[in-house]
């Protein structure tokens, strides 16, 4: 069965993308491991199968990431609220892998591992209705300083769309499209994935329309590598 | 035996009871290790006070009371020689002060625990840079490594390469494999040969995720390169693959453990997978708790390679090693080093029941047939929750295995059987079977003290200098009894009380249990698709009369 749309989580190493993701399909925080490849998911939403490829950040996959990403319809550009290198790197060098997504592929950008930080609390205050299904009980004490913050994200976002050439009122406004969430405690974590999905249908709607886009794609695409030189030399 | 003995291993077992009194409990040096069966039968049946050739060495003839009780057998030279080598490393081995740290990346590399561990593993670069570290932060070590590469470097230039260095109670093993170095720092007793043995896995589970050729590349660029860029993240698959390495008997032998399964339904699997394909597909393997359920290899793949079992161990550790979700299809590229160490397949796995103990492994040469061979993995899944064999599968792991108890043969506390009457023209995996631990062998410690003894014996009988072909070792707390023959290579682990007779008795009645169940133990008709007959090999293509060919027939 193919999928009607793809969404593609991006981003440095062990900033928490396998663990968002089983969050949020799981409903449940476990150790991981550093994912190898990519994996896929299927999310039943509504009449469509949204697929969900869940990547490896490490540097030794990262000639993967376009093929992962192509066709996509949207893309979750992930980082670590304490870790300024991680949404560096996003630009450095994951951004350029988005290449070979939809061409009205929409972004996201997520900061994950809130819950490590000193504003953690203040946050869970003032948003009553994110409240996380567990409250937290680490003393404040412990977090430490965020090291990005929102605005870093949302300057971000705007140089994705300079690089795409999209203009900012074609598509979706900065402050929605970045989050911060974190995937141990759940906090945002469903609110993350269901405001993409959302976005996420009008565009199936339109790649419905024009035809099985990504099917061709994939088919015609010629691979430099394609040889049979994976198997015996 | 392509000869069509399908008793053959039997057939031996039941000869030894009546020459008991001449089996001789010491080492029988063989001096050609590639005896045919003729010497073999030879071997086996020593004359009471006949020549028989001692491991140390010593002395022409032993003579030994046949009926000595073999408790008391410490009086051999053999057995005397083996207790003392015995004694006071296995004291060092076993202990591990203060207990591990939770993560061993954060281990205080200047603590005394650190440099009591058993054993160390160490890969670096030719320019010195450190790459991994089984235990403490590579970092950390990077002048300890300095100085291992100045070593490495130093006996180079005189051109020579270093293979060891011994010291008390250590061995030190270097191993130079392209730009790599690699260096065993060990306590236990294993032999030089089987810690290289080691080394070369940690190498080809590093090829396994970045392919020998890239390696070569990027050293060739950059020589002070640093590969922890690439293999971030891969220091748990290292530390895993060590960890397996010291207790999976699969590694030592070559070989690979199957699930005991009714041959009706093993068959019934692999005929579903050879059903399920698609094109570029060449492996299907399908694995339950990290035991082999049934491979199947596309047919013009198995003319010129066969699936070794070194890559099946590194497929099965890179997957153990990852997080495991039954909801989400993994999708990776990954070099079987053995096969070819400089090309890519890509591995589909998926995992079919919710316990994430049945697991699916696609291999494919095209990097765009994720969708195509995912719908073979569908395919698989609904046919195999149609037959029922899922739910078989999955609910029969409650025990993975099998107890030794099964046997029925009460002195007997564990064993390794690996056959060996593989028929040249039948290119086949190489298996083996062994019981799950149990009894005095439930804790670490116990396992790494029967596992040393294992690896002690597997050296004696391959060793280079002189192989033997069977020993009879008694041991603090067992008595283990190792024999090779043209048909088998068997480790069988007594009670300490057991007497020789009593030994012999439990040989006989286990490799007759064996024997009866081969089919259920072994794959001995391993599938492969392709509709073409194989010409020429007489089986065109379908299952050959079981009874009347050897232990593996054809394919
Ligand atoms: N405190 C905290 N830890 C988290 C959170 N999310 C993930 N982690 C931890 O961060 C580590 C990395 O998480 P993963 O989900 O494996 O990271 P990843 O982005 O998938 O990494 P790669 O697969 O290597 O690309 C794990 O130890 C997680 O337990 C979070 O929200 N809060
Ligand atoms: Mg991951």
């Amino acid at each position: 069965m193919k999928p009607d749309g793809k969404v593609v989580l991006l981003g440095d190493m062990n900033v928490g993308k396998t663990s968002l993701l089983h969050r949020y399909m799981e409903r449940r925080f476990q150790d991981t491991i550093s994912t190898v490849g990519g994996a896929f998911y299927l999310k039943q939403w509504g009449p469509y199968n949204i697929s969900i490829w869940d990547t490896a950040g490490r540097e030794q996959f990262h000639g993967l990431g376009s093929m992962y990403c192509r066709g996509a319809a949207a893309v979750i550009l992930t980082y670590d609220v304490n870790n300024l290198q991680s949404l560096i790197e996003l630009e450095d060098r994951f951004l350029a892998l988005t290449d070979t997504a939809s061409t009205d592929c929409i972004f996201a950008i997520v900061g994950n591992k809130v819950d490590l930080t000193n504003e953690y609390a203040l946050l869970l205050e003032t948003e009553e209705e994110n409240r996380p299904e567990k409250p937290v009980t680490g003393c404040i004490s412990t977090k430490v300083q965020k090291q990005v913050h929102l605005d870093d994200a949302v300057a971000l976002y705007k140089k994705i769309l300079k690089y795409k050439m999209l203009d900012e009122k074609d598509v979706p406004a900065a402050e929605k499209m970045c989050f911060e969430t974190s995937a141990k405690t759940g906090y945002k974590v469903d609110y993350l994935f269901e405001t993409i999905f959302d976005m996420v249908v009008p565009i199936i709607l339109r790649q419905q329309a024009e035809g099985p886009l990504q099917t061709v794609e994939i088919t015609n695409y010629k691979s430099a590598k394609r040889t049979k030189s994976g198997c015996c030399a | 035996m392509a000869t069509g003995e399908p008793g053959s291993p039997m057939r031996e077992g039941t000869v030894l009871p009546k020459e008991q009194a001449g089996l001789c409990p010491t080492d029988t040096g063989g001096d050609e290790p590639s005896a045919g069966p003729e010497e073999q039968e030879e071997l086996l049946a020593p004359q009471s006070n006949g020549p028989v050739r001692v491991a140390d060495g010593q002395g022409d003839a032993q003579e030994e009371p046949s009926d000595k009780e073999l408790s008391d057998s410490a009086s051999t030279d053999n057995t005397l020689e083996d207790s003392s080598e015995f004694g006071r490393p296995l004291g060092v081995g076993v202990c591990e002060p203060g207990g591990p740290p939770t993560t061993h990346r954060d281990e205080d590399v200047t603590a005394a625990s650190w440099r009591a561990r058993r054993k160390h593993v160490f890969v670096l670069s030719e320019a010195g840079k450190p790459i991994y570290s089984r235990y403490g932060n590579e970092e950390a070590l990077s002048s300890t490594m300095g100085v291992m590469m100045a070593l490495v470097s130093f006996i180079q230039s005189g051109d020579n390469a270093i293979r060891s260095i011994y010291s008390d109670d250590q061995k030190l093993v270097f191993v130079q494999q392209g730009p790599l170095v690699l260096v065993s720092v060990s306590r236990t007793l294993q032999s030089e040969q089987q810690l290289r043995q080691e080394l070369l896995y940690v190498y080809y589970q590093i090829l396994s995720m970045l392919t020998q050729v890239s390696i070569t590349r990027i050293f060739e660029r950059k020589k002070n390169y640093d590969l922890r860029r690439l293999l971030a993240g891969s220091e748990k698959i290292l530390d895993r693959l060590l960890n397996l390495v010291e207790s999976d008997p699969g590694f030592l032998l070559g070989a690979v453990r199957c699930l005991p399964l009714p041959a009706s339904l093993r068959d019934t699997l692999g005929t579903l997978l050879q059903k399920a394909i698609t094109p570029n597909l060449v492996f299907s393997i399908l694995v339950a708790r990290s035991q082999l359920v049934t491979a199947v290899q596309e047919r013009a793949v198995i003319e010129e390679c066969r699936l070794e079992p070194t890559d099946l161990h590194l497929l099965l550790n890179l997957i153990g090693a990852s997080s495991a979700f039954q909801a989400g299809e993994i999708w990776t590229p990954i070099c079987l080093p053995r096969f070819n160490p400089d090309g890519y397949f890509y591995a589909y796995i998926s995992y079919l029941d919710a316990e994430c103990t049945v697991c699916l492994v696609l291999l494919s040469t095209d990097k765009e047939s994720f969708y195509a061979v995912s719908d073979c993995k569908r395919r698989v899944e609904e046919a195999m929750r149609t037959q029922g064999s899922l739910q078989v599968l999955s609910g029969g792991l409650q025990s993975p295995s099998y107890g030794v108890g099964q046997v029925g043969v009460p002195d007997l506390r564990h064993f390794l059987y690996k056959p060996l009457d593989i028929p040249e023209n039948y290119r086949q995996l190489p298996q083996f079977t062994s019981p799950e631990l149990e009894g005095p062998y439930c804790s670490e410690e116990e396992q790494h003290r029967l596992f040393d003894l294992y690896h002690y014996l597997h050296s004696r009988i391959h060793s280079t200098s002189r192989p033997l072909r069977l020993i009879y070792h008694v041991a603090e707390k067992e008595t283990l009894l190792a024999w090779v023959t043209s048909k088998f290579e068997l480790y069988t682990c007594f009670s300490p009380l057991v007497t020789k007779a009593g030994a012999i008795n439990v040989l006989t009645k286990l490799l007759r249990w064996i024997k009866k169940e081969e089919d259920r133990l072994f794959i001995r008709y391993p599938p492969k698709y392709s509709t073409t007959p194989n010409p020429g090999k007489g089986t065109k293509g379908g299952r050959p009369d079981g009874a009347e060919n050897g232990f593996f027939a054809g394919l």
